[in-house]
């Protein structure tokens, strides 16, 4: 039954595309994203609906889309690059069927990063990917919302629709990423104009914000509450009253902590007592040894090269009843760990060269976006009003996510490779239209005085 | 059963997304933008 219903689903969106070839970008982003054929059961399984998806949304961009606004912007050739060094690291890694096996994945992700920002010439065009993606992470945030309310969750232990335990559907990795949305549904909930700010669209979008908030909860990721702390500590800032909302969320907190799994409270005081917890001590560890490993394999190991760890460290427990506890420090080998870490993940399977490329794409954007959100922020042309919030949305988010990177290993997740390919082509369109001013109106006819402003 | 409903109320609004999308000219031109701004106007109106 599920298996035609995505059938089905999928025929209308392609059918849809034929009318707006566009829409294949966001047939291929639903795809990614939700992953129907991991949902269904055999149909759709054997049959590749994301290269069908992808190869066609190219055809229509080379054939039928205008190309006069598309740009091959500098970030873009930093993710070809990256793709080329991946493809090189592989063919000398440390594992390569293991390193074939991730590569035959990153590789998808990273060219459809490169290929995104040449579609993404319209301020209609963000804002459609921007609440398609949401909207398919919406599929496992509500799911995920819901079962926490009625059920509270665990870590491991949340189900939501997928066993696997891959992509979104991880939890670290759908905890910070429901987290790192929250400002662009706020966003949209405001500036939208497919679904235009109206009472629905409002009381909609908190809902999705409060299922956001659950998911960290529900899946009980540290990294999660981590990142709550973050976004909250970033929009207070941006907060006209900040006072007074720091007062409510710090009280909603400290009401909100007796109605939480008692699992989850001891989960998270782990974060401060970390050495008591074996996956933090193993966290430790295996990024002392990764980067002595990138100092003798400057050039990188390939994918999955954290196989080769193996280290013995102490962990330190507390164990007996409460009021006779006693410490004990027990010796803990352990092999092949993962990174637990995108930063370390880079660094290890790509080295210095991989890694500088990385962080050179992470520091453009965050640059880059933080540049359009100063400039425009006092603008008051109303036809631009929507450029700064969106700025400082996709700025919130990334910096959610490179928090989350510090403990998830994500460093190539295609939902934040379609948000850094987001702020790459924001950061053309915006670039182009600041180019074009003077000659050609932009956006919307200005209602203050065009003429000046062409002149100056 | 939440899944059921998890999985139709996201593909519903996409759908619909996607619906609203087909009538707009400003997704592949954004001068197409100011016309469909001032039609809504007159809608409005």
């Amino acid at each position: 039954m599920r298996d035609l219903f995505f059938l089905a689903y999928l025929a209308v969106f392609f059918a849809m595309a034929l009318k707006r070839p566009f829409l294949l970008v966001l047939v291929y982003a639903y795809i990614d994203i939700v992953s129907p054929q991991r949902l269904s059961y055999f149909l759709l399984n054997s049959i590749p609906i994301s290269a069908i998806a992808f190869a066609l949304a190219l055809m229509a961009w080379a054939t039928i889309d205008n190309k006069r606004d598309s740009r091959f912007s500098a970030r873009q050739f930093i993710l070809f690059l990256l793709l080329v060094y991946c493809g090189l690291t592989t063919a000398h890694a440390d594992f390569p069927v293991e390193a074939a096996a991730k590569w035959a994945w990153v590789w998808k992700s990273l060219v459809f990063a490169i290929f995104l920002p040449l579609t993404l010439r319209t301020r209609l065009r963000f804002e459609a990917l921007s609440l398609i993606m949401i909207l398919c992470a919406s599929s496992i945030i509500v799911t995920g919302g819901i079962k926490t309310i009625l059920a509270g969750g665990g870590y491991g232990v949340l189900n939501l629709m997928v066993d696997d335990n891959s992509g979104l559907y991880e939890g670290s990795t759908i905890s910070m990423v429901a987290i790192a949305i929250i400002p662009l549904i706020l966003w949209l909930a405001k500036y939208g104009t497919i679904f235009r700010p109206s009472r629905l669209v409002r009381i909609y979008a908190l809902a999705l914000c409060g299922a956001c908030v659950l998911i960290p909860i529900g899946t009980e990721t540290r990294t999660g509450l981590l990142c709550i702390m973050l976004l909250g500590g970033l929009m207070l800032w941006r907060s006209r009253h900040r006072i007074a909302f720091g007062v409510a969320a710090l009280a909603l907190a400290l009401v909100a902590i007796p109605f939480l799994p008692s699992s989850f409270t001891s989960r998270m005081n782990t974060i401060e007592n970390y050495q008591s917890d074996e996956s933090a001590s193993t966290r430790l560890a295996v990024w002392e040894w990764t980067w002595d490993y990138a100092k003798s394999h400057p050039g990188g190991g390939g994918f999955d090269a954290y196989r080769s760890n193996s280290f013995t460290y102490d962990s330190i427990k507390l164990v007996g009843e409460p009021g006779s506890e006693r410490v004990v420090r027990d010796h803990v080998t352990d092999k092949g760990r993962a990174y637990h870490s995108a930063y370390f993940e880079v660094l290890g399977e790509q080295g210095y060269v991989g890694f500088a490329l990385w962080a050179m794409l992470h520091l453009m954007s965050l640059v880059g976006t933080a540049r359009i959100q100063r400039r425009y922020r006092a603008n008051t042309d109303p036809a631009q009003a929507w450029i700064a919030p969106f700025a400082l949305a996709l700025q919130q988010g990334h910096l959610v996510y490179l928090l989350g990177a510090a403990f998830v290993g994500i460093a190539y997740q295609p939902f934040i490779l379609m948000l850094l390919a987001m702020q790459a082509a924001f950061a053309t369109y915006i670039a182009r239209h600041e180019r074009a001013r003077g000659s050609v109106p932009i956006f919307a006819p200005r209602p203050v005085q065009p003429k000046q402003e062409a002149a100056a | 059963m939440i899944d059921s409903f998890s999985l139709l109320l996201s593909h519903g609004l996409v759908l619909l997304a996607c619906w609203r999308l087909l009538s707009r000219r400003d997704l592949d031109d954004e001068s197409a933008a100011d016309t469909a701004a001032s039609q809504d106007s007159q809608d409005l109106a």
